[in-house]
């Protein structure tokens, strides 16, 4: 739940990249702060094993401030998708305000995808939150690998599910953006409607978007 | 069980805003102070973002002030009375470094220990379920021998009531010719005692003719009239006509007797032959409806053996062999010795079974016959009879041809 600090005039967002082991979570944190224009930006926190699984989370922190002065700082945080570390995913999950789930588009990888996202459902539900009202966005990467499911068995799969379905290639920085935007879109939503961030902080959902891109307020 | 877990580590959450004091908690002040003492080469003061000292302290000089920042927010400020920009934006810079470097572990260590506390929980509870599962298993080891003891109680009563039901079905499809077998010697001798009657009333005549003294003439008048002579001889056809009928009667209860009771299933030691001989009195009417009843018994020795049980098995291979025979045919009892066992074979020039039913006649309630025509259950009893008897019984049958039984039996002294 988004943690709003009245005193410090300061609203916490915790955003979490989720998905099986190597499906390029990480990567999508990377290539954020590398492409990310934020009014602020934090060092990204890298904690990782010797072979570059990641063994507690990344971390990535982003902040905006709204017209009223209220600090919106995002937490942007990556989980080990080894499936023998449940337990710290679950614990990173607690209070998540929106969620990116990073699938595999290799033709070998459905079934780990769909184990994941079944340990998502379990995860959520376990740590009080409700799947079916959390802002999520599925991400299918690795586009630009051979032997990948094509968009049309992705869709024909995962277009029953209410979600929005994008197609990144992670490691060459496509998609990542759209991704992350689409969540932003749906995290100002349901947060404009506990806050009230338009009425109460004069911060639009375009200017939101725009302001944590890094694309300059009013920017097309 | 160690419960204390929880209690004892109240677990913050591992991403809250964290403060210049608890980022700069594992770092050794003193060093710290002295080091940026030797880089500054100035009093200073590092404070929290709301002016109380961590390290140093304030001084009314200190009038320049460079902010310290931690994930993008001001956690604090580096103090100086003087502005020496680019000593106290590298102090500022080692600062936040030891900052960030403390947020990470800060972290990291609290994650770690909700991860554990989450792994600890769930090995808890598989713990207890086990403990739970554990102690079933140890109840149901307890219990098992009483409750095997109490099943095999059940199956035994249940197989006595199978064997009796089996029993009263065979001995139900013999009642029609048992009746006859008992009923017709029982007609002829009432019909010959009737005639018996007649014949005691002629002599009672002629004792009164000798009491009254009569002439001897009129005696002899009245021995022709009577025709005594053949009276006499057929009084004592009669008689013996009675006599062999009631012998038969006796044979047949006698048979019946040693047939009826399962339960009464003493041990004796006794000649097979007679056993065999004693069904096939009872069974001789059912059976020879079409066929006719070759026995051919060999000299036995004697044997221990439950006789109500084995007659039991050898009435029922005879009435089905009866059954096999649909016109005309020939049943055989053969007995024999075969070194320091007993063979009794029992063929029918019958029907046969077909190879497909041949695999499975042994087993329970398996029946060709229709419904309410037949248990099923002679065969498995009869299997079940020899088995406890310690033989072996075994078939052969060719269709249209005819089946045999062979039963095989140790000799017990």
């Amino acid at each position: 739940m988004a943690d709003f600090d009245e005193e410090a005039n300061r609203l916490v967002l915790k955003l979490v990249f989720y998905g099986p082991a190597l499906s390029g979570k990480t990567t999508n944190l990377t290539r954020l702060h590398d492409l990310l224009q934020p009014e602020l930006k934090g060092e990204m926190m890298v904690l990782e094993t010797k072979n570059d699984r990641t063994l507690f989370f990344d971390m990535l922190p982003l902040g905006v401030t709204a017209p009223s002065g209220l600090l919106i700082k995002l937490k942007l945080f990556t989980v080990p998708g080894q499936v023998a570390h449940d337990s710290t995913r679950k614990a990173v999950l607690s209070r998540a305000d929106g969620i990116v789930f990073v699938a595999d588009s290799q033709r070998n990888q459905s079934i780990n995808n769909a184990e994941s996202f079944e340990n998502l459902a379990d995860n959520v539900n376990r740590v009080g939150l409700n799947i079916e009202t959390l802002p999520l966005v599925v991400q299918f990467n690795k586009r630009d690998l051979p032997d990948v499911l094509t968009e049309a068995e992705i869709m024909a799969r995962w277009s029953k599910m209410t979600w929005p379905v994008m197609f990144a290639s992670a490691l060459e920085g496509q998609g990542v953006i759209e991704s992350f935007r689409e969540l932003l879109t749906q995290v100002f939503q349901s947060t404009d409607s506990m806050i009230g961030l338009q009425k109460s902080h004069g911060l639009d959902q375009e200017q939101f978007v725009s302001a944590v891109l890094g694309e300059g307020v009013g920017h097309e | 069980m160690n419960k204390g877990f929880s209690e004892t580590l109240p677990l913050l959450d591992f991403d809250r805003e964290l403060g210049l004091v608890e980022l700069l908690g594992g770092v050794n002040k003193n060093k710290l102070f002295d080091s940026l003492s030797n880089l500054l080469g100035m009093p200073f003061c590092i404070c929290t973002s709301k002016g109380e000292p961590v390290i140093g302290s304030r001084e009314a000089n200190m009038k320049f002030r460079l902010p310290l920042r931690a994930e993008m927010e001001t956690v604090g400020y580096l103090e100086t009375p003087t502005e020496q920009v680019d000593k106290t934006r590298s102090a500022v810079t080692l600062i936040e470094l030891l900052l960030h470097s403390g947020a990470r572990y800060l972290m990291a260590s609290t994650l770690h220990l909700h991860a554990v506390k989450e792994d600890y929980e769930k090995l808890q509870k598989q713990h207890l379920a086990l403990m739970e599962s554990e102690a079933r298993y140890k109840d149901l080891a307890e219990n098992l021998e009483q409750r095997v003891s109490e099943q095999v109680k059940t199956i035994e009563s249940t197989q006595l009531q199978l064997y009796q039901a089996e029993k009263m079905a065979s001995v139900g499809q013999l009642a029609a010719g048992v009746a006859h077998e008992i009923n017709n010697p029982i007609g002829f001798i009432q019909s010959n005692l009737v005639t018996a009657q007649s014949y005691v009333n002629d002599f009672a005549g002629l004792a009164k003719q000798v009491e009254t003294g009569v002439e001897v003439d009129t005696m002899q008048a009245y021995l022709k009239e009577k025709d005594i002579e053949f009276v006499l001889e057929d009084f004592q056809g009669l008689l013996n006509e009675c006599i062999d009928g009631a012998r038969r009667v006796s044979v047949i209860v006698k048979d019946l007797k040693g047939f009826s009771n399962v339960d009464r299933s003493e041990e004796e030691i006794i000649d097979l032959n007679e056993v065999i001989q004693g069904v096939c009195n009872i069974s001789v009417r059912e059976i020879t409806k079409h066929a006719e009843l070759k026995l051919n018994l060999a000299n036995l020795p004697m044997t221990r053996c439950k006789p109500a049980h084995l007659g039991q098995v050898f009435l029922n291979m005879l009435l089905n062999a009866g059954k096999a025979i649909k016109e005309k045919g020939e049943i055989t009892v053969n007995s024999s010795l075969e070194g320091d066992r007993i063979r009794i074979c029992i063929s029918d020039t019958g029907s046969g079974i077909s190879e497909e039913n041949l695999k499975r006649i042994f087993d329970p309630f398996f029946t060709t016959a229709d419904v309410g025509g037949g248990t099923g259950l002679g065969l498995s009893v009869s299997r079940d009879i020899i088995k406890a008897h310690g033989g072996e019984i075994e078939v052969e049958s060719t269709p249209e041809q005819g089946t045999s039984f062979s039963i095989i039996l140790p000799i017990v002294s």
